[in-house]
């Protein structure tokens, strides 16, 4: 016993305020929120189990619980794709040495860092609004824009447009993969007779598929969590006719605006089941596509 | 010895091969000038559009109300200063105040960051301790896990000790590693430093303390000074944690404000809602503007396994 | 096959000029092997040929035709890289395939070329490994097979024999020459290594710092090196040089050294100049020869086979004797070295080599 702490301590002491982090900010919660899930809680009284109470009722008898979900995968299966096309196809732009490229790199990275704040969403909101800069600029080619906003069929392209806006992230870690593919397999090619579409598709892609691979599942689990800019947009109520009601949202809403915990512990509880699927999923097909350059078979 | 020919014909013959081929390559590189200046008129187009959104929010802050949604042009006719001034003290509580407390929330969240994140970092990356596999892989699992899954829980458990409407539910996680990624971050950075610098101190009698803040700590400034400025930048923005623990006015952040701002002002001050967001968002123009260069980097590598 | 032309080539990068006015012509069908220490221009020299790289001015023609403008895809010739250059993702079979999928030649004809070429090379049980799984010597006779699989009319090869660890190098260094036995194509050859430029090549182009030092097959190398550095540069172990001055008494030209006794030379118009006489390891003699000298030994390297002397002579400089005689010696021995007039090689003030010698050989 004194061995094992003579070897350990250290790692463990180190360790410590993560450990405690963990239990206390995440495994307890997370635990919790599991039990929550199965209770009604109202905050002023002690929660009363409910069993599976709240899970019927957002599977069968929740209505907005469904159009949240539809919304939020919209918005996923949107915004993603083409995030990622915008980073990968503006990073092999850049690749090629251009001069100034530092200044584009930072121009186009500047978004990303300023995108999850509430300014941003105030101003986009402003910007897609019936009087807002968008259609005074559509005006001029002669085109009559509407609320882009207040119309719940146009809403959520003004958040995935807002998701575009902030390729620079993917972008940059594009360009880190790019920079790693050795320039000899393109000279070889070359040499080969290779055409520059077959050199992208063949050499380009299948060596960027990790990185690829990165990008996805990152930007998907991001774009799941989503909330500032939903809240403020929507101005917090998910939206003309909940055509802004993202998952997260719509949990807050349930948790702080009528206080309805257990429920909202139980949508937690389906969020994370979704992701950790979709993560999962992502996992076990990358095997087929996804090459790593330094695995020993 | 060399092998010219010196037969005249082949000279001859030589020499127009030469002409030829300078002309040739004249118009490719003539070629290639177009296509990069094609190339340059698409980025600057681009950076335009990615921009725009910044521009526009600056010029609204100093238009006239009236020409704020009313004319396209982004300079205004005539600046109106007096929407910073008056925007700032439009609240019950000027903006002063939001900003100090964003300051104190940030720094003490970056303090902590770093300190507890370091600590784990280096037990991930130099200690050994049984369990550190599964360990790190829990780590890196609860970066995966959205924020509102442990949300309610968390505001339970702080509900209970008191701490709603105090800083410290924002502050304390933070010195409790609660943030994966910075953590994920140093690792990467700790494993290029080479492990012969730590065992030559160790040799020396260096406890491991010792080599972590004599060693370790000096040559990772510029991941710590990454973390640093994310950390930053992120507390700085971050929306939902103050708006759920903090109901007192004159404990708002900044995003506090701003949404306060919002709801009470918003119909009628346009020019003075923009000019608080503008605010809002120049520390973080700033401190990107400085340190750009280590924020790229500390993305690039961090995105690399 | 193929004839390539090489005419005033320059390249150079920004203002830095890396190679002026370089002329060479290649014969179709011979083994040329581009050899100079790092940094002479040689990769780069190489890499104009493929197309990879920009030729500044000068024309290159390949068969008579101006190809500076023509891009790499389409010049019909193949490349062995130093790192392999094989694609990570793709099995062997897909990597010795790519090349004739951009012919859009028939699967069969893809499939029985790719077959042929792994039965030659040896490297069938390999075919569907991917490289990573590869050994180096096998990455590099992958790498090979896709050159040869697109019977290119030339081969290029740069330092393709770099990244092998010794012994594997002198079994590829064989495998190369019978390849180039069996295909009989041009092949343009990138080494720092003069052994194997000696062994491969029909013949040898010493470059250095972008200029050719000269031009021959081996044997012409080695035996009349052009100038001091080349016959510094080929031979191993490395040429001796002694430092000496031509005097002239009453019409007959000495070269004078410092340890050995003078040397009737006809070079009448070398008189009053210091030159450089060189002898080469392995043709000095212990204890006999036309020309002696005393010296003591420094260190002793003994190779098994043959031993290598580091002698001092009596003036401070040093000469190194490569001996096969298997008689033993001692480091602080004191030992006689000689050499005859016709092993020897004779380099003017400028490093230039001039001829003489008691049979009158301008």
């Amino acid at each position: 016993m004194k061995r094992f702490f003579k070897r350990n301590s250290a790692g463990y002491m180190f360790l410590l305020p993560w450990l405690l982090g963990f239990c206390l900010l995440a495994l307890g919660p997370i635990l919790a929120s599991l039990y929550l899930s199965f209770t009604r809680y109202d905050m002023v009284s002690a929660p009363r189990w409910d069993g599976l109470g709240n899970y019927e009722y957002m599977l069968q008898k929740d209505r907005r619980y469904w159009k949240a979900l539809g919304v939020t995968f919209q918005y996923v299966f949107l915004a993603v794709p083409l995030r990622l096309a915008m980073a990968l196809g503006v990073a092999m732009l850049l690749d090629k040495g251009l001069r100034s490229m530092g200044l584009y790199r930072a121009i186009f990275y500047l978004p990303s860092l300023l995108g999850a704040s509430i300014a941003i969403a105030i101003l986009w909101r402003e910007m897609f609004g019936i009087d807002g800069v968008v259609n005074q600029i559509l005006a001029t080619v002669g085109i009559e824009g509407i609320g882009w906003i207040t119309t719940p069929e146009t809403s959520i392209y003004t958040m995935v447009i807002l998701a575009m806006w902030q390729f620079g992230s993917p972008m940059l870690i594009f360009l880190a993969g790019l920079r790693g593919i050795p320039r000899d397999l393109y000279e070889a090619a070359d040499i080969d007779g290779t055409s520059r579409g077959r050199m992208f598709w063949c050499i380009t892609l299948p060596m960027l598929a990790p990185v690829v691979f990165f990008n996805v599942v990152l930007q998907t689990i991001e774009a799941f969590k989503t909330f500032t800019s939903a809240f403020i947009i929507s101005n917090g109520t998910g939206g003309p006719a909940d055509s802004l009601l993202f998952y997260t949202v719509y949990l807050f809403n349930e948790a702080f605006k009528f206080f309805r915990m257990g429920y909202a512990s139980a949508l937690a509880w389906v969020l994370l089941i979704i992701i950790g699927i979709f993560t999962a999923i992502a996992f076990a097909t990358s095997k087929y596509w996804v090459h790593y350059e330094n695995d020993r078979d | 010895m060399k092998t010219i020919a010196t037969d005249p014909a082949i000279s001859q013959q030589a020499e127009q091969n030469a002409r030829v081929a300078r002309e040739l390559k004249l118009r490719q590189k003539k070629r290639e000038r177009q296509a990069r200046f094609l190339k340059h008129i698409f980025l600057i187009l681009v950076s335009f559009v990615m921009l725009y959104p910044l521009l526009w929010v600056t010029a609204a802050s100093l238009k006239p109300e009236d020409e704020i949604f009313g004319s396209l042009g982004l300079w205004p006719s005539s600046f109106q200063w007096s929407n910073y001034s008056d925007g700032w003290n439009a609240l019950p509580v000027s903006f002063s105040v939001f900003y100090i407390n964003s300051a104190i929330v940030t720094v003490l969240s970056v303090i902590g960051n770093l300190i507890s994140c370091s600590f784990a970092a280096y037990a991930f990356a130099r200690l050994e301790f049984s369990g550190k596999t599964f360990l790190f892989g829990l780590m890196m699992m609860t970066m995966m896990i959205p924020y509102h899954v442990v949300l309610i829980p968390q505001y339970v458990l702080f509900l209970n000790l008191g701490w709603v409407d105090t800083y410290l539910p924002l502050v304390v996680p933070r010195f409790l590693a609660a943030d994966g990624f910075f953590i994920f971050l140093m690792v990467q950075f700790f494993r290029q430093i080479p492990r012969e610098l730590d065992e030559a101190a160790m040799i020396d009698g260096c406890s491991p303390f010792k080599v972590y803040w004599a060693v370790i700590m000096p040559l990772s400034l510029p991941a710590m000074a990454t973390a640093a400025i994310f950390s930053l930048i992120w507390v700085w923005e971050d929306f939902l944690a103050p708006l759920i623990y903090i109901n007192d006015i004159n404990s708002y952040t900044v995003p506090l404000a701003l949404r306060l701002f919002v709801d009470q002002e918003g119909q009628s001050a346009y020019g003075q809602m923009f000019a608080m967001s503008v605010l809002s968002l120049v520390p973080v123009l700033l401190f990107f503007m400085v340190f750009q260069k280590l924020i790229i980097r500390g993305i690039a590598t961090s995105g690399m396994k | 096959m193929a004839q390539l032309s090489l005419r005033n080539i320059c390249k150079s990068y920004g203002d830095i000029a890396i190679i002026k006015a370089l002329d060479l012509e290649i014969i179709d069908g011979e083994f040329l092997v581009l050899v100079g220490p790092s940094g002479c221009g040689k990769s780069t020299l190489l890499r104009m040929i493929a197309g990879i790289e920009e030729i500044t001015d000068g024309t290159l023609s390949i068969d008579g035709q101006v190809v500076n403008d023509l891009p790499a895809s389409k010049r019909e010739l193949s490349m062995v890289f130093q790192s392999y250059a094989l694609y990570p993702h793709m099995s062997v079979r897909k990597n010795l395939a790519f090349g004739l999928q951009n012919l859009k030649m028939p699967r069969k004809e893809i499939d029985s070329r790719v077959t042929e070429v792994a039965r030659v090379l040896q490297i069938e049980p390999l075919l569907d490994r991917k490289p990573r799984q590869l050994s180096g010597g096998q990455k590099q006779r992958v790498a090979i097979g896709r050159s040869i699989v697109r019977e290119p009319k030339l081969f290029l090869f740069d330092e393709p024999l770099s990244n092998l660890d010794a012994e594997l190098r002198v079994q590829m260094r064989a495998e190369l020459a019978a390849l180039y036995q069996r295909l009989k194509t041009t092949m343009v050859y990138v080494t720092h290594d003069q052994v194997e430029a000696m062994t491969l090549a029909s013949r040898i182009v010493v470059l250095r710092a972008g200029k050719i030092e000269q031009l021959g097959t081996p044997v012409e190398l080695y035996t009349k090196p052009a100038n001091l550095f080349v016959a510094g540069f080929i031979g191993s172990p490395k040429m001796n040089k002694l430092a000496a001055k031509v005097a002239e008494l009453d019409g007959t030209v000495t070269a004078q050294l410092a340890d050995f006794p003078d040397l009737e030379i006809h070079a009448p118009e070398q008189a009053g100049k210091d030159i450089t006489v060189c002898v080469r390891p392995e043709d000095l003699e212990i204890g006999s020869g036309e020309y002696q000298a005393e010296g003591s030994i420094k260190l002793l390297e003994y190779l098994g086979g043959e031993t290598l002397i580091h002698l001092d002579l009596d003036s401070g400089q040093s000469l190194l004797i490569q001996d096969s005689t298997k008689n033993q010696h001692s480091t602080g021995q004191r030992i006689s070295i000689g050499f005859n007039m016709t092993d020897l090689h004779f380099f003017d003030r400028a490093g230039l080599r001039f001829e003489c010698g008691q049979a009158a050989t301008a």
